[in-house]
């Protein structure tokens, strides 16, 4: 079921480059949690840290711990592939595998985890892209390709295909920065309800995105160029929003500065 | 597309058709303990104004949660805009109903109203719990025709207020200080919870049309 994530003074490096430094928050189950901040700060970095892609990139590494419930993510013995498989990511891009069907599309991360036959296949199918809104628009067009559809029906595709594994996180990173603004409703609203079962992780540029869809929100920023990434301030939205307590968040949310 | 949202509204706007109700019937219960020197229905009136506060302060933190995180725009905005204006308003007439109740509690056993100006009173006293009934139908039906009709129900009690002030001032009503005061304030009471419930009336105006009315109606009020 949905996790806890416990960050604990988590540092983040590209190379010698410290990309974030000593960010420490709690992410509860069954929420949405948006981070915000100006470009570089860090918010898309940390989230990779989440679940073990940050060090994907050469010579990233990462250090401090991430819980997930009382497992830590960096502790030996882990296997990266296990934790990416609780751990699911939604990207800025819609990216469906472009050769696969829909229905492949969404069946690849079972297939993959040794799932077969195909009753088993086409109920989660039919369950996944029922999860992602999705269902009732490609219901008879599932052996055609996933790259044929819109934006936003690729998105929530890409939804379908990350909750098909049965996550119990699913990081976003700026899921709706390259949809209109219908789709951008309609992701939203799935957010709201994936969050009976998923715990939430959102990367947005877009304020009033987190403002509507997170229960939380963490703003980061950095003090200047080279300077790494930090976490500012994480409280209710509805806090952040209306009253912040840091002098920093407010700017940044009323357009002061960033 | 975003329910979530649109229930938040809609419970602003019930939020404001409970207030209306339980200010409407204050009022009503205040004109009884007035008349009727009826100390159990003014301590009512006094008691039940806090839940009328506490719609008002749910009601303000609604919006000020819906604006801070929802970007409303268009007739959501103007909702929630009227929304705060109309909570006021309605507030308002409660603390007026209060007022009334408490002169009735501070006189008891004796009686606020001399016979002279029971008439008066009583035609005061219903026609504020009318428009403060009216405020609220129009709150919840929208209905620009009875919003017009308050404005005109408004004069009928600045007639009234006038009237009651000419009594009071005619040397041949010997009311006693004490008496007199009070009726003056409870007759300024009515007039102003009155005025209360026709700038409800402009705000639905507004939230309906868009348009806001004409400041010169405002200014003749």
């Amino acid at each position: 079921m949905a996790k806890r994530i416990v960050a604990k003074d988590v540092d983040a490096y590209y190379g010698a480059f410290k990309a974030i430094e000593g960010v420490s928050l709690t992410i509860e189950p069954k929420t949405v949690t948006a981070l915000i901040g100006p470009s570089g700060c860090g918010k898309s970095t940390f989230l990779r840290t989440l679940n073990r892609m940050h060090e994907v990139i050469p010579g990233a590494r990462v250090e401090g711990s991430v819980l997930l419930d009382e497992e830590d993510l960096y502790a030996p013995g882990i296997d990266a592939v296990a934790v990416r498989r609780t751990v699911g990511m939604v990207f800025q891009r819609p990216n469906p595998f472009p050769t696969m069907s829909i229905y492949d599309n969404v069946a690849a991360g079972l297939r993959l985890n040794g799932i077969k036959g195909r009753q088993r296949l086409d109920e989660a199918v039919e369950r996944s892209l029922r999860g992602a809104n999705l269902w009732t628009e490609v219901k008879d067009r599932l052996g055609k390709p996933g790259a044929g559809l819109s934006g936003g029906q690729q998105q929530r595709l890409c939804i379908a295909r990350a909750i098909a594994v049965e996550p119990q996180v699913l990081l976003m990173d700026e899921p709706c920065s390259a949809l209109d603004p219908i789709s951008t409703l309609a992701i939203e609203d799935l957010m709201t309800e994936l969050k009976d079962r998923y715990t939430i992780v959102i990367v947005t540029h877009n304020m009033q995105q987190a403002a509507r869809v997170s229960d939380t929100t963490g703003f980061f920023t950095i003090d200047g160029p080279g300077d790494p990434g930090r976490l500012v301030e994480i409280d209710t939205t509805q806090k952040i929003f209306s009253n912040p307590s840091e002098k920093r968040t407010e700017d940044y949310i009323t357009g002061r500065f960033g | 597309m975003r329910d979530t949202y649109h229930e938040q509204l809609a419970e602003v706007a019930d939020g404001l058709i409970e207030m209306s109700r339980l200010v409407g019937s204050a009022v009503s219960k205040a004109t009884t303990a007035l008349l009727d020197a009826d100390l159990g229905a003014a301590e009512a009136v006094i008691t039940g104004d806090e839940a009328v506060n506490a719609l008002y302060k749910h009601i303000d933190q609604s919006a000020v949660m819906l604006l801070a995180r929802q970007q409303p725009v268009a007739s959501d905005l103007r909702t929630i805009l009227t929304g705060l204006r109309m909570s006021n308003d309605l507030e308002r007439v409660g603390d007026y109903a209060v007022h009334i109740a408490k002169v009735a509690r501070r006189r008891h056993p004796a009686s606020v109203v001399p016979v002279a100006l029971r008439s008066t009173m009583l035609e005061m006293g219903q026609a504020a719990a009318r428009i403060a009934v009216k405020a609220g139908t129009v709150i919840a039906t929208r209905d620009l025709t009875l919003a017009a009709q308050l404005l005109a129900d408004d004069d009928t009690i600045d007639d009234l207020h006038a009237s009651l002030l000419q009594a009071l001032l005619d040397r041949s009503n010997d009311f006693g200080v004490e008496a007199t005061i009070d009726l003056a304030l409870v007759g300024r009471y009515y007039e102003r919870l009155a005025d209360h419930a026709t700038s409800i009336s402009h705000a639905v105006t507004y939230l309906v049309t868009g348009e806001h009315t004409d400041p010169e109606s405002y200014a003749a009020e």
